[in-house]
């Protein structure tokens, strides 16, 4: 399982629009994807799921993901994470 | 028919790329070569000692600028194959041959028929010339093109055709320089005897626009711009540079034609002291626009951005600035408004009128090979010293004009409210935003190059409206140029989502504009169409978002996610006008990148809810609401990008866990004041988990009330 922690730059936080194109990043790799945040966690592949987490800026997220590409996700997740949120 | 001609014209004007391409080396050579060993120069610079006749450097130089000159003299040859290379549909290879083959075979026909009617005495001064060792008709470049164009078309036509057993070995492409052989050998003749009229006619031509002066000069740089949007300057200006519309002189006791070419034989004649202005009047305007008048025009439209939006817009026109100025390629620059503001399109146009005018009566003259930029300005203006080109004066005007692009396109943009980028409205605003995100994806992935070009050419190709709708596919130094089957088919959002600049539509002809990267974007497109249809294919691509619809399509079809026997329906949460997603047009939304739905223009501020449902998510900023009913996810998106408005206009009345029946309130929003904020109103209503779902059909369009059906999900 691979790990990694971010914290939400962007000063909308996750809102519809990124989160659509995370869950689409997401969905490019086999492994599961989980984002976590307070004690909840979502499915990074389901937008709604996503959404829920009502994640804002400065929050600190924690993403796990584990499969056979998890370590191709999680360098993919980074970056998209770097340069979108 | 009409449609037809300029799907004819643009081709050719991008066949004329490939040869021209080549003259700014050609130039650099002759330039270089040719200012370095003129006597006068290492006179005055004191240079003759290090660099003088029976110097090394002094041999290199002569050199270079002998294999400068001979492009330059040679240029019909190279056009020759050059066009036909660019108007060949296929095994252009055999079109280049045949070209030369066609381009020999004339002359020596002219060159046959000349020497049986008393040889180049019996002819007018300066009618004929010494090629490739014959002596034929000073056609200049447009020989060339004639052959490129004949021998394309007889090669288009005969390159598949086919013939009994015993000649089939002659059958296909081998008949190409076959039949364009035995035709040019006849157009040969035949030119014999229509060249005569027509160089009168040239020159009667040239004489007109020579009489007409300043007033032609300011026509010619008018025209030109005016033609630039269409992609057909290069048809336009090229005769004048090569023919003798662009004039006639004699230097070095040669009759030269075409105002380039007589600006590079005075470049090549040490003896000239200053160059003609009757041949650079079709060039030195262009420096006074590109190095200071778009500049201009660049830093009016960052000035009238809006503020929150000038970091955007910053980039492009900096970028696009600096292109003019360098290279003098100035379509990033001019696609930035032309399209979005015709007003300037027009004030432009009569601007580089008066400037190429305005160089002429001040007698400066700095020629080039390819555009404008500094790198021609250097090598023709600087490097041949003020005393011969007078191109100081350039500052001064140029500072002019600067100030002159900068003021009027200022004035009349806040004047006329004009949309140049960073003024647009909401809807292109978010266009704008999805590209950016697109960009920084790209870069983002690194690792995925090859995959991320073909997604790209994937991407172009749908907006292209398939692979099936490409007849063909050219560029030129900055567009795309392709003709398709059906232009109805072409989606132009999904071509700016690509990184394109602009798009031009004439019929079956369509102009994708992407800069100076046009060539690379053009070589991975091929490499994409010439595969296989599967392995074309890319499949799961999270980017871009043009082909999601389709993948989710797929998706479903192939592979339905979860099993849903359910079937549900969604009613209108608001009042107001339904249409489909994609008509929002902002780029995310509307390509379903969040997934399937619809979209409502509200003409209340009121939400209630479209089915029996539990409150999943109320977003902090109230403008969107996750609702989950059975199997069903769905999310009411209020406005659009008013995540910004940061819950300011919203009032939600129900709280994350609440149940809801179907119509119950959610929540009121005010209409006004969220339009005044600048955003719009249309509210997509979104299945979260499309996915899951085998289909989903919009039942209603146009005006509805809350509560009516709109959604079947099955």
């Amino acid at each position: 399982m691979q790990e990694f922690q971010y914290t939400i730059q962007d000063e909308n936080g996750i809102h519809a629009r990124p989160a659509g194109l995370l869950v689409r990043k997401a969905q490019s790799y086999q492994s599961s994807a989980t984002m976590i945040h307070e004690g909840k966690s979502a499915d990074m592949k389901r937008l709604f799921a996503l959404l829920g987490l009502n994640i804002k800026q400065g929050n600190t997220v924690t993403v796990q993901l584990s499969g056979e590409d998890e370590e191709a996700a999680a360098q993919g997740l980074k970056e998209f994470f770097g340069e979108n949120l | 028919m009409k449609d037809k001609a300029f799907g004819v014209l643009q081709r050719i004007g991008h066949s004329f790329m490939l040869p021209i391409s080549i003259l700014p080396v050609a130039g650099l050579l002759l330039g270089i070569g040719s200012s370095f060993t003129n006597q006068t120069t290492l006179e005055t610079y004191h240079l003759l000692g290090f660099m003088g006749p029976g110097t090394v450097i002094y041999s290199i130089l002569t050199v270079m600028a002998q294999c400068g000159d001979v492009i330059f003299t040679n240029l019909p040859l190279i056009f020759a194959v050059g066009v036909g290379i660019g108007m060949a549909k296929k095994e252009k290879s055999v079109a280049a041959l045949a070209s030369m083959v066609a381009y020999f075979i004339m002359n020596s026909a002219i060159s046959g028929m000349i020497s049986i009617h008393g040889g180049a005495k019996a002819f007018l001064n300066g009618a004929t010339c010494s090629l490739l060792g014959m002596t034929t008709f000073q056609m200049g470049a447009l020989g060339g093109i004639i052959v490129g164009l004949g021998v394309a078309a007889l090669h288009n036509r005969f390159y598949k055709i086919e013939f009994p057993a015993a000649f089939s070995f002659f059958q296909g492409t081998r008949f190409v320089p076959i039949i364009s052989t035995v035709v040019f050998a006849f157009v040969g003749i035949l030119m014999f005897y229509i060249w005569q009229p027509i160089q009168v006619g040239i020159n009667d031509l040239g004489g007109l626009v020579s009489k007409s002066g300043v007033i032609g000069t300011f026509f010619f740089g008018l025209i030109k711009r005016l033609l630039i949007p269409f992609g057909l300057h290069h048809v336009f200006y090229l005769p004048f540079w090569q023919t003798a519309i662009g004039g006639t002189m004699q230097v070095a006791g040669k009759e030269i034609v075409g105002a380039q070419n007589i600006f590079f034989a005075q470049l090549a004649d040490p003896s000239t002291m200053h160059f003609s202005t009757l041949a650079t009047r079709f060039f030195t305007g262009e420096f006074i626009l590109y190095i200071f008048g778009f500049p201009g025009a660049a830093l009016a439209m960052y000035r009238c951005a809006r503020p929150e939006k000038k970091k955007e817009v910053y980039g492009l026109l900096l970028s696009a600035s600096l292109t003019a100025i360098l290279t003098g390629i100035t379509e990033p620059i001019e696609f930035s408004f032309i399209f979005v503001a015709p007003a300037l399109y027009a004030i432009n146009t009569v601007l580089a009128g008066l400037a190429y005018a305005v160089a002429q009566l001040l007698n400066i003259a700095v020629g080039l090979t390819f555009s404008g930029g500094f790198i021609d300005l250097f090598l023709f203006g600087i490097l041949q010293g003020n005393s011969k080109t007078s191109w100081l004066l350039i500052l001064p005007v140029g500072i002019v004009y600067f100030a002159v692009y900068y003021f009027t396109f200022s004035f009349f943009i806040k004047k006329w409210n004009l949309k140049t980028p960073g003024r647009e409205t909401d809807d292109e605003e978010t266009k704008l935003y999805t590209r950016a995100d697109y960009e920084k994806k790209r870069s983002a992935s690194k690792t995925g190059k090859k995959e991320e070009s073909e997604r790209l050419s994937a991407s172009i190709v749908k907006g292209l409206g398939g692979k099936a709708n490409i007849s063909d596919v050219d560029c030129c130094a900055t567009r795309l140029r392709i003709t398709v089957a059906d232009s109805d088919l072409v989606n132009d959002s999904i071509l700016k989502s690509t990184g394109a600049a602009g798009v031009v539509h004439r019929g079956t002809g369509v102009q994708v504009v992407y800069g100076p990267k046009v060539t690379v974007i053009k070589s991975n497109l091929d490499d994409y169409l010439a595969k296989p249809a599967e392995e074309a294919e890319v499949p799961e691509a999270p980017e871009p978002a043009a082909s999601e619809a389709e993948t989710a399509e797929k998706q479903n079809k192939d592979e339905p996610k979860a099993s849903s026997p359910q079937k549900s329906v969604v009613y209108a949460p608001l009042n107001g006008r339904v249409m489909e997603l994609s008509e929002i047009g902002d780029g995310v939304f509307s390509e379903e990148m969040l997934g399937k739905g619809f979209a409502v223009d509200p003409s209340e501020g009121k939400v209630v809810a479209p089915f029996d449902c539990t409150v999943e998510t109320v977003f902090d900023t109230k403008h969107a609401i996750n609702l989950k009913s059975g199997n069903v996810e769905l999310m009411i998106h209020i406005g659009l990008d008013t995540v910004r408005l940061d819950g300011n206009g919203f009032d939600i009345r129900v709280q994350e866990g609440d149940k809801l029946k179907k119509g119950d309130l959610i929540g009121y929003f005010d209409m006004e004041a969220i339009q005044k904020e600048g955003y719009r109103l249309v509210t997509p209503v979104i299945i979260a988990n499309t996915d899951e779902w085998k289909k989903i059909e919009l039942l209603k369009k146009g005006s509805v009330t809350a509560g009516e059906k709109i959604l079947r999900l099955e």
